[in-house]
């Protein structure tokens, strides 16, 4: 029998496609089933936040940041409030600080919980991406009466907050911890257990501390390999140093790691929030802010712990009340760069299990 | 085996739970007190001092004013864009006298672009569907007692600038 011919196929992934969790375009090179090239094709999305953000006050900026990682718009409002703060060296009031950390740490909640929702789908599981949303609606609905939105929050102020929390939120919030805990539980007797899905992700796209280093992974994708890194106990900023939580790691660095310690994280979040609400002092919501912010002129770089890695704000600022120029470090954009070199050699099955697992959103790759 | 099995029971478990799905154009969903909707404005409260102009971050709104006999400014237009409007409260927060608010409505979807122009007029109201009517509910209006007044004088001073503005022409 004569040798059949073979080529490589180039197919696209995307950017219309649902497992790529937004406009993500990934051209693959494929030799059979066999991924022989993946070239991740960004841009989609871009809406040039960062130069439009020179010609914008700072207090301006913050509703653009909603709508990087649109999933936890908190914690991208936070990346930059703190960063102008720690530039212009302001006093937040207590009970400010103790409320950014509550919506924070729920919003980091409601941004695992998708996770785990979209990850599930991706692999061909409906019910959870149902279960979750059951959840995440509570956490929005609270959301929704703290600030007003449910996606977009603006809710985070250069020198403390908007809003104060409306009567009766806390004890909401203290009757959803219990709750939530109740869900995580269900989702491990749902998912954790399942011998398709461990199947599908145990020993998947695994790599070491020490390449997730080289690429400069943060979160969740380089605590997966072992490495105990977290901005919120490494670098502690806002009030976080005085909550009792531990940062779960991996050990093999797959997917199962990553999917596992979304969940872990989620536990440890409720707890900072439970200490939260137990701590959380009366007074101001707002410091003392001059009327029209201008920090000194010069370079600052603040990094929060993001949903998914390191969120860092970079600005450089000439006095004026417009930053000169201002990066956004987005945690999604740096993890994806492994993507390629994860995928090589995969099979094509896989490159949706290995995608879902780094955990992107697109708003934020593109900024 | 087990865990599948153990996954199963978890989803049968929840099958006599109630639904949560809302059906939405037959049930609308409530909103809280915060909830940040379409705008309405009041022209009365309105000291034309242009700050909500000046914070928007998408420079959606756009107005005029002049100066009336009593050396008072007075506004003659408002329009808000809600084709790049973001609703993102910055216009409210620097309202010194609650001239412009938000409102629960959120259903903006039109047929063409246009249409996504809200003039004064149509901000006001919007003013009267949503506080305005819960104001007069309560009694506690801004324009005192009947409802139909606050409409004529709004309506009126639209006149009266339209003349002007006519007069100005000839």
């Amino acid at each position: 029998m004569a040798e059949i011919r073979t080529e490589e196929m180039l197919m696209n992934v995307g950017p219309q496609h649902p497992s790529t969790h937004g406009v993500l375009r990934l051209v693959v090179k494929l030799d059979g089933e066999t991924i022989v090239d993946v070239d991740p094709v960004v841009g989609y999305l871009h809406r040039g936040t960062e130069k439009l953000a020179e010609d914008l006050q700072y207090t301006q900026i913050i509703p653009y940041t909603d709508r990087m990682d649109y999933l936890a718009a908190m914690l991208n409002n936070y990346a930059l409030v703190h960063a102008v703060e720690e530039a212009m060296e302001l006093q937040i009031p207590e009970r400010a600080e103790y409320l950014r950390v509550i919506v924070m740490e729920l919003n980091r909640i409601a941004s695992h919980l998708l996770f785990i929702g979209a990850y599930l789908l991706d692999l061909g599981a409906m019910s959870p991406f149902l279960y979750v949303f059951q959840d995440r609606e509570r956490i929005l609905q609270l959301f929704n009466e703290i600030c007003g939105a449910r996606i977009t929050y603006n809710y985070m102020r250069i020198g403390g907050v908007k809003w104060d929390a409306p009567p009766g939120w806390i004890e909401k919030v203290q009757q959803f911890v219990p709750h939530m805990r109740e869900s995580i539980k269900m989702l491990h007797d749902l998912i954790t257990g399942n011998e398709i899905f461990l199947n599908r992700v145990k020993g998947i796209g695994a790599y070491d501390a020490e390449t997730a280093i080289a690429y400069s992974l943060s979160g969740i994708n380089l605590r997966c390999t072992g490495y105990k890194w977290d901005l919120r106990r490494n670098r502690p900023y806002s009030i976080y140093d005085r909550f009792d939580f531990e940062i779960p790691v991996g050990k093999n660095g797959d997917c199962f790691d990553r999917y596992i310690l979304h969940l872990e994280e989620m536990e440890q979040s409720l707890r900072i929030v439970e200490q939260a609400c137990g701590q959380i002092p009366e007074g101001p919501v707002m410091g003392k802010v001059p009327k029209i912010l201008r920090p000194p002129a010069g370079e600052y770089y603040s990094g929060i712990e993001g949903a998914r890695g390191e969120l860092g704000v970079y600005f450089v600022s000439d006095g004026k009340d417009k930053p000169y120029r201002l990066k956004f470090r987005r945690p999604s954009f740096v993890n994806l760069q492994l993507l390629p070199s994860l995928l090589k050699g995969q099979n094509m099955a896989n490159l949706i299990a290995i995608l879902g697992a780094v955990d992107i959103v697109l708003g934020e790759v593109d900024c | 085996m087990f865990g599948f099995l153990k996954g199963l029971a978890v989803t049968i478990s929840r099958l006599p739970k109630k639904k949560v799905t809302l059906q939405y154009p037959e049930v609308k969903p409530e909103w809280p007190e915060r909830f940040r909707g379409i705008h309405e404005f009041i022209p009365e409260r309105c000291i034309v001092c242009n700050q909500c102009a000046r914070i928007c971050p998408t420079s959606c709104i756009s107005l005029s004013g002049t100066r009336g006999e009593d050396r008072k400014l007075r506004i003659d237009t408002y329009d808000i864009n809600f084709e790049i409007c973001i609703l993102c409260d910055l216009c409210t927060e620097v309202c010194p006298t609650e001239a412009i608010k938000m409102t629960g409505e959120f259903e903006l979807a039109a047929y063409s672009r246009d249409q996504l122009y809200k003039n004064m007029e149509w901000l006001y109201q919007n003013y009267l569907r949503h506080s305005g009517a819960k104001e007069l509910e309560a009694g506690t209006g801004e324009t005192g007692g009947p409802g139909e007044a606050g409409v004529g004088a709004a309506a009126g001073g639209g006149a009266a600038s339209e003349q002007k503005a006519g007069g100005t022409d000839e």
